[in-house]
């Protein structure tokens, strides 16, 4: 569905990413781990055409390097952004349907029906301004925005940031359901322990470069990928 | 009381170009300083199409709408778009740049006399509590009102109002949703263009307009700007209002000469005492 191949990009004389490739079939979840500034923020803008990468990323047999970012979406692919970047002064249903931007109004509410079925917690703040839900409101709202226009391809940037474990686990639990329905799902983090333990197939990222793939269960077991991920040494570092 | 009824007048023209101000100001960060010179071109262009070309009412509003929209996205599309570096700076001192232009090509187009717009409606004198006020005030109120009403309906309740609010809070998110964000900057000076135009075609009649209007007009628009809280949509309007008032008062205890100073004391204080406007609205905090 995804293939992205040899993709570069630079900002200024830093080369944040180096010839990466990566390619996610229908159905798939796939987790991109890899630690600060590993350039994984980078890929997913590339993808979506926020930044501007040398290499191709080609989409359902579609070369996206002429499809403005703003086009995107209207070719099946969401993104969940970095930071969750909902619309703070807007109000939760306002947020909602602007997911839905190309769609006409039946559509979109028909939708909007259906993510509220997924996150109840959205109905009863409709009429609140986003900006003043709780982070791990404001991670779901930014979920159901970006499935309002109904995407074949789901791309989500650390969803788990700055949530509690209990909010991870139940962000998390989400995406199960949405990739038991039928959704791609490719998502970058740096929690590599919550991502792997619900991807089909992970990749890892460092310095710009992808240094290792494979299953999931493949990918927990690693040592090397213990030692940097999920180890006590780099707990502690994170935490500190 | 007369002075309220005066200052009404003027402060719908402030209210007008403020909220033009606020429009630019809320989709692209820029204070645009040629608002003033649209105000003088909508009233230039009223007086092309009534006196010179002497068609009716109807299609000389509509002229000149259809051109000051088209002067707004040329504005932007042709000016704005092509400067290399696009910091806020560069681009404000363009907007700068383009109202010195726009005054030169008025003055050499229409001259240095001030230009009488006739009248849109019979000139009558309505008798209010304590004074009176004209037909052509009260077109002027009813005007800013009205436009007041549809714009912030249109911001509120439609699929395009919202993709400028959405532009507003976040342009990354808009663009990710979808939203052409390059083509809302547009229509936000087209449709700052067409209020400014809106300003001077109905204040023509009564203040007549010259060339050199523009700096006046855009500076006490964006004191009413500043006034009501650069940003918020109903601060302009009422920044206006005030802004109005408040000089038709002084100008009635005062010599006239002081009229226009009391916008930039006004302008002075509030930036003093409350930057963020009478009605700034503090943003919601993201967390
Ligand atoms: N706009 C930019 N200009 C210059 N350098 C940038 C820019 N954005 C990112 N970088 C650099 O590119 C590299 C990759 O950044 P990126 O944000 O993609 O990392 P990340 O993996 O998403 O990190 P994090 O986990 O902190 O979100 C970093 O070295 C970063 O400093
Ligand atoms: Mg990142």
């Amino acid at each position: 569905m995804l293939k992205v191949t040899s993709l570069t990009v630079r900002y200024g004389s830093i080369v944040a990413l180096k010839n990466v490739s990566v390619h996610i079939k229908k159905g798939e979840f796939v987790a991109l781990i890899g630690s600060n500034g590993a350039g994984k923020t980078t890929l997913l803008n590339a993808i979506y055409g926020l930044v501007v990468s040398e290499g191709d990323v080609v989409f359902k047999n579609n070369n996206l390097s002429k499809v403005a970012s703003h086009k995107r979406i209207e070719m099946g692919l969401s993104l969940v952004p970095e930071g969750r970047r909902v619309f703070p002064n807007m109000t939760v249903f306002e947020n909602l349907e602007l997911g839905g931007f190309k769609k006409d109004k039946q559509f979109i509410n028909k939708k909007i029906d259906e993510v509220v079925n997924l996150f109840p917690v959205l109905k009863e703040r409709f009429r609140q301004l986003a900006g003043m839900l709780s982070g791990g409101e404001q991670q779901m709202l930014a979920i159901a925005r970006a499935l309002i226009s109904d995407p074949e391809l789901l791309l989500m940037d650390e969803p788990s940031m700055g949530l509690a474990p209990m909010v991870i686990k139940e962000v998390y639990e989400k995406l199960s359901i949405l990739k038991k329905n039928g959704l791609t799902i490719f998502l970058v983090e740096q929690n590599a322990m919550a991502a792997l333990k619900y991807a089909d197939r992970g990749y890892v990222l460092e310095n710009g470069k992808i240094v290792l793939q494979g299953k999931s269960n493949e990918l927990i077991n690693d040592n090397e990928i213990k030692r940097a991920y999920l180890g006590k040494e780099y707990k502690e570092k994170w935490e500190r | 009381m007369q002075f309220l009824y005066s200052g009404i007048t003027s402060g719908s023209i402030y209210a007008l170009v403020a909220i033009g101000f606020n429009i630019i100001y809320n989709t692209t960060g820029l204070i645009n300083f040629a608002q003033g010179e649209f105000v003088v071109l909508g009233g230039m262009l009223m007086y092309t199409t009534l006196t010179m070309f002497g068609l009716n009412i109807f299609s000389a509003f509509l002229i000149t709408f259809i051109l000051m929209f088209l002067v707004g996205i040329l504005f932007e599309r042709v000016f704005l778009r092509y400067v290399r570096l696009k910091t806020e700076i560069n681009l404000i001192t363009v907007t700068i740049a383009l109202a010195i232009i726009l005054r030169g090509i008025a003055m050499m187009i229409w001259g240095r006399d001030s230009l009488a717009v006739p009248s849109y409606v019979e000139e009558k004198t309505v008798l209010l509590v304590g004074g009176s006020i004209t037909s052509q005030s009260l077109v002027v109120i009813v005007v800013c009102f009205f436009t007041a009403i549809v714009l912030s309906t249109f911001f509120k309740y439609t699929k395009y109002g919202k993709a400028f609010r959405a532009c507003h809070d976040d342009q990354v998110a808009s663009t990710i949703c979808g939203i052409d964000v390059n083509l809302i900057r547009m229509l936000s000076f087209a449709i700052a263009s067409f209020l400014g135009a809106l300003a001077g075609a109905i204040v023509a009649p009564i203040t007549f307009v010259t060339y050199t209007d523009g700096v006046m007009s855009g500076l006490k628009g964006f004191s009413a700007a500043i006034l009501g809280g650069l940003g918020s949509f109903w601060g302009g309007l009422f920044g206006g209002f005030l802004l109005g008032v408040i000089e038709g008062f002084f100008a009635f205890i005062l010599p006239s000469g002081f009229k226009d100073a009391f916008a930039f004391i006004i302008l002075l204080l509030i930036l003093f005492v409350k930057p963020s406007g009478l009605f700034g609205k503090k943003k919601a905090v993201r967390v």
